[in-house]
């Protein structure tokens, strides 16, 4: 069932992410030639591309981590290039890493928790825990505890929310990820290649969380070498070749395009799970 | 203008002996990957070596420099690689540092027992007299020296790019599998990098040890060398030529700024300028040599579960041990040992012990590494004697203050600096501090500066007993503060900014601000554990607050554990009661510790044999369900007991 989204009751509102014109040189690789692509609230907007094609190092400028040499990142209608991470972070940004960047010492839950008081601060007051006694949770831990509950039972994590989040095999850890990421309450979430080392149920079941995501209005742009999940939630889908965006379209359109088949010869394009050698 | 030129003679000299320290350095990193923070003291120890060679035993030159350059200087290289680097391959990146750190303050101990620091021991030029040239007196020992830099240039440029060994020795740490597959042995390679950097320390050892007329000291040798750390930093640890280069150019500085500038000084000035000279080179090299060029280096993180106390379980051994200690207060108010009063050393204990804790929350919640918590230390003590006359409630609030303010200007520049460079830059400042400050006559001087006990309204802590309450009060109060911290956001965001800075930043939270708050907030407990320790001590000094004392410390928390209250206080009592008894043998303790410890990151305290002590403390895996923060807890009654027990041990 091709083209899930454009969800009803979701107004097409301005783009919440528009990248124009970026480029990045590392060394003498340029990773990303004037790139220019955006994403809607309400879509899950696809990005794919071979192994090296510049779809984590897009990321890396979309979420302020690295600077491009040139253009230029609007994020909500707000020109954000000159912005650090946090600050991005604080208008609705929120990305997974595809080398994954848990908090490996904190518990799962306690990932999202961090999220969760990205917000708070640090002067927090806790006189009335004092009052009720120790133990006692003040009323924004125990809302937040219960929020965190509710997220780690979204993505399926409610059994392992007091492991160590170093300790987990690599498909609970993109969950964790992604949970985390749900925490900031994003607008725009940025999702680097969350479904490698799920299992094909585990994989069908972020697709439909992901359709959910968006029909309540997140803007999602997801990076996937799982095809299948891609073609199912994705609607457009941009294809990224050597730092060049060479196709964007409905999934039946980028399917059917020449020069991406030419971009994925040797790879497997309706392959499942595609090595997505993690760097 | 002879002036000039004589000076600049002299300045070239010196950044030759600087460069070839610094390339030995070098050299090492390059190969193994390791900065050894051992590379001064190594120098110290070679050239004491030659003098009780040449001077003592009447050896002659050529014969003691065959011994100590190529023969020990070598083979100790060799075994430290093999005996105590190798094992530590795939440990956390921590470890290597803290074993050069170990084996530092190894060394500076085994120096001071074996050559006693009362002697003045003069080490001659190994070609003494001068001669003159264009009007400019020129020492046979500069032109050696620099004539040896020369060689030691070529030599490593050659055997880089024009034997395999020197391409092995390039690519090692660039991709130790491609060399494996190439067929050389990265362990070979590695073990070749200790020992040329061993052998360039003893030779700027031995050839700095020569400059030195009035005698050699063994703190201030082992410092001299670390002059060359400042080139190294500007050739990024890998560039030779840039090392060189940067070398000179801070030989030359440093001439320069003494002679021209430091007449003009203030008379005490004149004396502490030079001194810091070498750290402020060091100090500003690392926070100006742009972060991108710096390479990457491991990350000082211990991935491990952190055992969270609650709320009751903190209280409870809180409680117990404030028993503890005022039943301690009241037995044994009279005990004397070495002349100090037991109560005394329980007070200098819970003093340390909140060191202790402000490590604990700065290097092992945060993950920055600081081994400049003794310079506050010393500051908090300086300001509490100074404000309202000593001994006062103000000097405890103020010298938390200063320090607090003096630790976010530390943090500032160095925030964007990580593990490696943070530990550099922090023992810049340390040694900057007491070389430059303590050891100032206005400040702690010859005799120490006098600290009274507090006196509130209506009430003195003057006796032992009181002030020990004291102490032990403010311990408790910053336990709990470090325990309760850990368990509140602010914990979480400590830690989780230690694990991954890019995810800290892409949640919203801001890395620089939380870094500088954090140290500020360490040093400002180190400050207020100074202050309390002047107070407990009557009258401190420079000695007090060494960096090596510091380094020293920070090794007994690493061992015990950095991420636990009783961790700190462990280190705490095991520096106390080894200084009382054995104050020369504290390095060789704490080298041993850390050594012994070796690839366990969690240190003694996060060991598994301990963990499995407390009944239901089997730590979380992959299945178990989400109650490991109770879990948690338990085994750190366990280690709560134990801490409380060790106290009770060491106070009777
Ligand atoms: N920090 C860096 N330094 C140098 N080169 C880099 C860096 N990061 C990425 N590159 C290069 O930029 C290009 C794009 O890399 P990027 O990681 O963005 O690709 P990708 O599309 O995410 O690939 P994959 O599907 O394997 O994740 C690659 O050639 C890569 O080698
Ligand atoms: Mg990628």
């Amino acid at each position: 069932m091709p083209g899930v989204p454009g969800v009803p009751g979701v107004a097409d509102g301005p783009a919440a992410l528009v990248v124009s014109g970026v480029s990045v040189r590392f060394g003498g690789v340029l990773a990303l030639d004037d790139v220019s692509l955006e994403a809607a609230p309400g879509h899950v907007t696809g990005l794919i591309g071979p192994n090296g094609a510049g779809k984590t190092t897009l990321f890396n400028v979309v979420s302020g981590l690295h600077h491009p040499d040139h253009g230029t990142v609007h994020l909500f209608g707000r020109d954000v290039t000159a912005l650090a991470p946090p600050a991005r972070a604080r208008l609705g940004l929120a990305r997974t890493f595809q080398r994954l960047e848990l908090f490996g010492s904190l518990t799962v839950e306690e990932n999202v928790l961090v999220g969760l008081e990205s917000t708070a601060v640090w002067w927090h007051r806790r006189h009335r825990r004092r009052r009720q006694g120790p133990g006692a949770l003040d009323e924004a831990d125990r809302r937040r505890a219960a929020r965190a509950a509710r997220i780690l039972a979204e993505v399926g994590l409610t059994s392992v929310a007091g492991v160590q989040a170093s300790t987990l095999p690599t498909g609970l850890a993109r969950m964790a990820e992604l949970a985390r990421a749900l925490a900031i309450d994003p607008r725009l979430l940025l999702l680097d290649e969350p479904g490698s080392g799920l299992d094909r149920a585990e994989s069908a079941a972020l697709g439909d969380l992901l359709v959910r995501l968006a029909s309540s209005g997140v803007a999602v742009l997801l990076v996937e070498h799982d095809m299948e999940l891609v073609m199912r939630v994705c609607d457009p889908i941009h294809v990224l070749d050597f730092g060049h965006v060479i196709a964007s379209g409905a999934p039946a359109e980028v399917r059917e395009d020449p020069a991406v088949q030419a971009a994925y010869l040797g790879a497997v394009p309706d392959g499942v799970g595609v090595a997505g050698g993690d760097r | 203008m002879s002036d000039f030129l004589q000076y600049t003679v002299f300045g070239v000299m010196l950044g030759a002996g600087f460069a070839i320290a610094a390339t030995g350095l070098v050299v090492t990193y390059a190969a193994s990957g390791v900065f050894n923070f051992a590379h001064g003291a190594v120098g110290m120890t070679a050239a004491f070596l030659y003098w009780e060679l040449v001077v003592h035993d009447h050896v002659p030159v050529p014969l003691a420099l065959v011994v100590v350059l190529l023969v020990v200087a070598p083979l100790f290289g060799a075994l430290v690689e093999r005996v105590l680097m190798r094992r530590l391959h795939g440990a956390s990146a921590e470890r290597p540092v803290l074993v050069t750190l170990g084996l530092l303050v190894i060394l500076t101990g085994v120096a001071t027992l074996v050559w006693s620091p009362t002697v003045t021991r003069v080490v001659n030029p190994l070609v003494a007299g001068t001669f003159r040239l264009v009007g400019v007196n020129i020492e046979y020992q500069y032109v050696i020296t620099v004539g040896l830099a020369a060689v030691v240039a070529v030599a490593l440029r050659l055997l880089f790019f024009s034997t395999r060994t020197g391409l092995a020795l390039r690519a090692v740490v660039d991709d130790p599998d491609l060399l494996a597959m190439a067929g050389a042995s990265p362990n070979r390679v590695s073990q070749l990098g200790w020992v040329l950097g061993f052998v360039l320390a003893a030779l700027a050892g031995v050839l700095i040890a020569g400059t030195q007329s009035t005698g050699v000291n063994i703190a201030a040798l082992t410092l001299l060398v670390v002059n060359g750390y400042a080139a190294a930093v500007v050739g990024r640890l890998r560039n030779i030529p840039v090392t060189f280069a940067a070398a000179v150019g801070i030989g030359l500085a440093e001439s320069y700024v003494n002679s021209y500038a430091v007449p003009h000084l203030a008379q005490n000035l004149q004396t502490d300028v030079p001194l810091v000279l070498p750290m402020i080179f060091f100090f500003v090299a690392l926070v100006t040599v742009p972060a991108a060029r710096l390479r990457a280096v491991g990350r000082l993180t211990t991935v491990r579960a952190q055992r969270l106390v609650g709320a009751r379980q903190a209280a409870l051994s809180g409680i117990a041990f404030a028993v503890v200690v005022v039943l301690c207060a009241v037995a044994l108010a009279g005990d004397q040992s070495n002349g100090t009063t037991v109560l005394d050393l329980a007070g200098q204990v819970m003093a340390f012990g909140i060191v202790g804790l402000s490590l604990v929350l700065v290097t092992g919640y945060a993950g920055q590494v600081s081994l400049c918590q003794f310079a506050f230390m010393g500051i908090g003590a300086f300001v509490m004697g100074k404000v309202a006359g000593g001994g006062s409630l103000l000097g405890l609030v103020a010298a938390a203050g200063v320090c607090g303010v003096l630790g976010a200007l530390v943090a500032l520049p160095t925030v964007r600096l990580r593990d490696l460079y943070l530990a550099l830059a922090t023992f810049a400042f340390a040694d900057a501090v007491a070389t430059g400050f303590f050891a100032d006559v206005h400040v702690f001087g010859s005799g120490g500066l006098t600290v009274g006990r507090v006196v509130l309204p209506g009430l003195s802590f003057g006796g032992d007993r009181a002030e020990l309450l004291l102490v032990a009060g403010c311990f408790l109060g910053c336990a709990w503060l470090v325990l309760a911290l850990r368990r509140s956001l602010v914990g979480r965001r400590l830690v989780a900014l230690n694990d991954s800075p890019a995810a800290f930043a892409t949640v919203g939270l801001n890395v620089p601000a939380t870094r500088v708050v954090v140290f500020a907030v360490g040093a400002a407990m180190a400050g207020l554990a100074g202050a309390l320790y002047g107070t407990v001590e009557g009258v401190v000094g420079t000695s007090d607050f060494s960096v090596f004392a510091g380094v020293i410390f920070f090794l007994f928390v690493t061992t015990w554990s950095v991420r636990s209250v009783g961790g700190a206080l462990l280190a705490s009592i095991t520096y106390v009661v080894l200084a009382n008894v054995w104050d020369n043998g504290l390095g060789l303790f704490a080298g041993a510790g850390v050594i012994l410890v070796g690839r366990a990151a969690a240190g003694i305290l996060g060991a598994e044999p301990l963990q499995r002590f407390a009944p239901l403390a089997s730590r979380s895996t992959g299945r178990s369900g989400p109650a490991g923060e109770a879990l948690g807890a338990d085994s750190r009654a366990a280690e709560g007991a134990f801490a409380l027990g060790s106290e009770a041990r060491a106070a009777g």
